[in-house]
C-alpha cells in the first residue's frame, strides 16, 4: 500500500501545465539577423534548459500542493514501557470524606482535573483545606494517568452496583474527563465483587500482551458472597491481570493488615477489608496491596506501581495523516526565487 | 541592469513570490462555526426496559433505542463538539464522564454508550424531578447544556403534596427534556437476582400510590381515615402503575418548571434533529485551511510568464 494521497486527485490533472516552459521559453527575445550565424553555445544552452526545468519543477510543486499531497494515516509497531490499565473507583459515599474519616473542610484545593467546583461543600473560607480522599485519588490518579504515556487505560466505577465508564483507550483527554467526573458526589454502598466483575471484563476481547492491570482504589471492602467469589476466581486466572489494590484507610477504621484483636471479629462481616486481603492473596495471581493514611501515601503507593509496571510492551502508534503540500509550497517558493534570481542576471543584448 | 529589463515577466514572477510568501504567513483563516456542548443523563431505571419501540421489525427496550439514537448522534455532531454521560436513577444523577470531544474519542463514547445497562442503577425507586434536579445542579456552573432522558415513571407514585421545587434553579441552565417510550402502556420486563428474565411485573408487584408523608386530599374525602394508622385511608390502592408509558404530560410540566424543552423520542433521528437547536449552539472558530487560493494565484503569476 503506498502511503501517498491526495486529496482533489482531479486537481492532479494540472501538471499538464507544467509542460507549457518546454514550447514557449518565458524570456525576451532579440532580434538577430541570422541565427546561423551565431557560435555554438552549449553554456547558454544548458542554462536555458535548467531555467526550463525549473519552472516546469516549480509549476508541478505547485499543482501537487493544490491537489493535497499527504502521507496517510499509518501506524509503527514500537515497544515501549506500558500496560493495560483498568482503574475500578470506588464511588461509595465515604469516599467523599476526609482521611480523618469527616467531611472535607473548605473547598479542595483546585488542584484536580479540571477544578471543577464541588458543590454542596461547606465553604469554610481561610481554613486548611482538606481533601477528601476522592478529591485525592482524582488528582493522584491524573498524574499518573499524565506518566504512563504507552498504556491502555480503562475505567470502571462502583457503589452499589458497577458502572462502566470507559473502555481501554489510550485518549488521555477521555481518561481525564472520566476522572475528572468523579467530582461529582459519590453514590451508595459497596458492592465490589460486582465491580470487579466488571472490570475484569473490560479485557475480554484485549490481545494478552504487555501487563494487564487492575489497580482498586477503595477505602472500604465488602463481604463477597462464595458463588461471586468462585466466579471471581475463574475470572482472575483467565485474565491474567496483577492486582494492585490502593486501599484508602480513614483513621481508626480497621485496615487491611490488621489482625482481629478478638477471634469473635474474625469473619467477612467484621473485617471485610482483611477478608478481602485474604482473598486477593489467595488467588495466585500477582497481587500488592497498599494502604494509604493521607494523600501523601497514597503518592507513594501510585509512584511504586509506575515504577514496577514497566514490562516492555508491543504497541502500535498512530502517525497521524501528513500533509505534504506545504512542503511542495516551500519548494515551489525557493525555485521561483531561483527564477527571480535568473530574471535579474538577464542582460539585454543592445 | 537596465531599468528595462524589469518587464511584466519580472513583476509576474515578483509577485507570485510574494503571494507564495504569504501563503506561508495567513496560511488558515478563522470561520466561525457551531458547536455543540451536551451531556446526557440517562434514565436507567426499571421502566426503561419496558419494549415499545421497534429497531428492525425488533421490539427493544427503551433504553436500548436511546442507546442507539445517542449513537446515531454522534456521527452528525460536527468536530470539536462535546459530549458528556450521565445516569439516573432513584433521585440522583452522577456523571460518568465530563463532555470530551466527540470526533477524536468516537469509539469510546461509542463503546460507552453500549454499556449503558439498567444494572448500572445502584438503588430502584424513580424520583424523576429528583433526578432531574440533582443533574441540573450537577451541571449548573458548567458550560454544558443537559438532555435528560427519561419516561417520566415515577415509581413509587408521586404524592403531590410534595413536589420539588425548581424555582431556585429555573432557567439557570439550557437543557431538554427527551421523552423515551409509547404513549399506550406497556409492560415492564422483571428480572431476578441474576440477570435473568422471569416475566413482567405484576399489579401486586408494586405500590400504586405514595405512603409517604400525608395525603393531599381533605381527610374527609377518605375512607377509613386515621391520622395516626392509616392517612391514606383503608383501601388498597388498586393502579396501574405496574405498567408503564411514557407521561408526557408530567415532563412537560417539569420543562414548565425547570425552563427547559421537551421532545418526545418518537424516532431515532429526533435526538440528532432536537439537540442541534440554536439555543444549545455554541460559537467556535474553525480554522481553514486557505492556502490552496494563495496557490492558484501563484500558478497563474508563474503561467503568465510563459506566454
Amino acid at each position: 500500500m503506498s502511503a501517498l494521497a491526495f486529496e482533489t486527485p482531479w486537481a492532479l490533472a494540472g501538471l499538464l501545465l507544467a509542460l507549457l516552459p518546454l514550447w514557449r521559453s518565458g524570456m525576451q527575445t532579440a532580434a538577430y539577423p541570422w541565427l546561423a550565424m551565431l557560435p555554438p553555445d552549449p553554456l547558454s544552452q544548458a542554462v536555458m534548459l535548467l531555467i526550463r526545468l525549473v519552472a516546469m519543477a516549480a509549476i508541478a510543486a505547485l499543482v501537487l500542493g493544490l491537489s493535497g499531497m499527504h502521507l496517510r494515516e499509518q501506524s509503527v509497531e514500537r515497544i515501549g514501557h506500558g500496560a493495560h490499565i483498568v482503574m475500578l473507583l470506588d464511588r461509595s459515599s465515604s469516599m467523599d470524606n476526609s482521611f480523618a474519616g469527616k467531611a472535607p473542610s473548605g473547598s479542595d484545593d483546585g488542584r484536580d482535573a479540571g477544578g471543577i467546583p464541588k458543590r454542596a461543600q461547606g465553604s469554610t473560607q481561610g481554613a486548611v483545606a482538606e481533601e477528601s480522599k476522592a478529591a485525592a485519588a482524582r488528582r493522584l490518579l491524573t498524574e499518573f494517568v499524565d506518566h504512563r504515556d504507552h498504556d491502555l487505560i480503562g475505567i470502571a466505577e462502583y457503589s452499589t452496583s458497577p458502572l462502566f465508564v470507559m473502555p481501554l483507550t489510550g485518549n488521555r483527554a477521555a481518561i481525564h474527563a472520566a476522572i475528572a467526573a468523579t467530582a461529582t458526589p459519590a453514590l451508595a454502598y459497596t458492592n465490589i465483587s460486582k465491580g470487579l466483575a466488571m472490570a475484569l471484563s473490560f479485557f475480554d476481547r484485549q490481545a494478552v500482551q504487555g501487563s494487564r492491570i487492575l489497580l482498586l482504589v477503595s477505602d472500604g471492602a465488602a463481604a463477597i458472597d462464595p458463588d461471586s467469589e468462585a466466579a471471581l476466581r475463574i475470572l482472575f486466572k483467565q485474565q491474567q491481570v496483577r492486582l494492585y489494590w490502593l486501599f484508602l484507610r480513614t483513621d481508626n477504621s480497621p485496615g487491611i493488615f490488621a489482625q482481629p484483636d478478638d477471634p469473635r471479629d474474625d469473619n467477612a462481616q467484621a473485617m471485610p477489608e482483611l477478608y478481602l486481603h485474604r482473598f486477593f492473596s489467595s488467588l495466585r495471581i500477582p497481587y500488592q496491596a497498599y494502604e494509604a493514611e493521607n494523600p501523601g501515601a497514597m503518592q507513594k503507593a501510585i509512584a511504586d506501581i509506575d515504577r514496577l509496571e514497566q514490562l516492555p510492551l508491543h504497541y502500535r502508534e498512530a502517525i497521524p495523516k501528513q500533509d505534504l503540500s506545504g512542503l511542495c509550497y516551500g519548494l515551489a517558493a525557493v525555485l521561483m526565487a531561483l527564477l527571480l534570481g535568473a530574471k535579474l542576471c538577464e542582460a539585454r543584448m543592445a | 541592469m537596465n531599468w528595462k529589463l524589469k518587464d511584466y515577466r519580472f513583476w509576474c514572477l515578483s509577485l507570485a513570490l510574494l503571494a507564495n510568501l504569504a501563503l506561508f504567513a495567513f496560511p488558515t483563516r478563522r470561520q466561525a462555526g457551531e458547536v455543540y456542548n451536551l451531556t446526557f443523563v440517562i434514565d436507567i431505571t426499571r421502566s426503561m426496559n419496558a419494549e415499545d419501540y421497534r429497531l428492525d421489525d425488533q421490539p427493544v427496550s427503551r433504553l436500548a433505542f436511546v442507546k442507539h439514537s445517542l449513537r446515531e448522534l454522534l456521527g452528525k455532531l460536527p468536530c470539536q463538539s462535546k459530549i458528556g454521560l450521565g445516569v439516573f436513577t432513584e433521585r440522583r444523577s452522577t456523571l460518568l464522564f465530563e463532555p470530551v470531544e466527540v470526533c477524536s474519542a468516537y469509539t469510546e463514547l461509542a463503546s460507552s454508550i453500549d454499556h449503558l445497562d439498567w444494572r448500572m442503577a445502584w438503588a430502584a425507586d424513580s424520583r424523576i424531578a429528583g433526578g432531574l434536579l440533582d443533574a441540573m445542579q450537577l451541571l449548573q456552573e458548567r458550560d454544558s447544556a443537559l438532555i435528560f432522558v427519561s419516561d417520566g415513571q415515577e415509581a413509587p407514585p408521586l404524592n403531590p403534596r410534595y413536589r420539588t421545587d425548581f424555582s431556585a434553579i429555573k432557567g439557570k441552565l439550557k437543557g431538554m427534556i427527551i421523552g423515551a417510550g409509547g404513549l399506550r402502556a406497556v409492560a415492564i420486563p422483571k428480572f431476578d437476582r441474576n440477570g435473568k428474565r422471569v416475566g413482567v411485573y405484576g399489579p401486586d408487584d408494586v405500590p400504586h400510590r405514595s405512603s409517604f408523608g400525608e395525603s393531599d386530599l381533605n381527610p374527609e374525602k377518605i375512607e377509613g381515615y386515621d391520622a395516626r394508622n392509616a392517612p391514606f385511608g383503608k383501601q388498597a390502592a388498586v393502579g396501574s402503575e405496574h405498567l408503564s408509558a411514557l407521561r408526557e404530560g408530567y415532563l412537560q410540566q417539569l420543562a414548565l418548571e425547570t425552563g427547559l424543552q421537551y421532545r418526545r423520542l418518537s424516532d431515532a433521528a429526533v435526538l440528532a434533529e432536537a439537540v442541534r437547536m440554536p439555543e444549545f449552539a455554541l460559537p467556535a472558530a474553525v480554522e481553514t485551511d486557505v492556502r490552496r487560493y494563495y496557490a492558484v494565484l501563484v500558478l497563474l503569476l508563474l503561467l503568465a510568464i510563459f506566454i
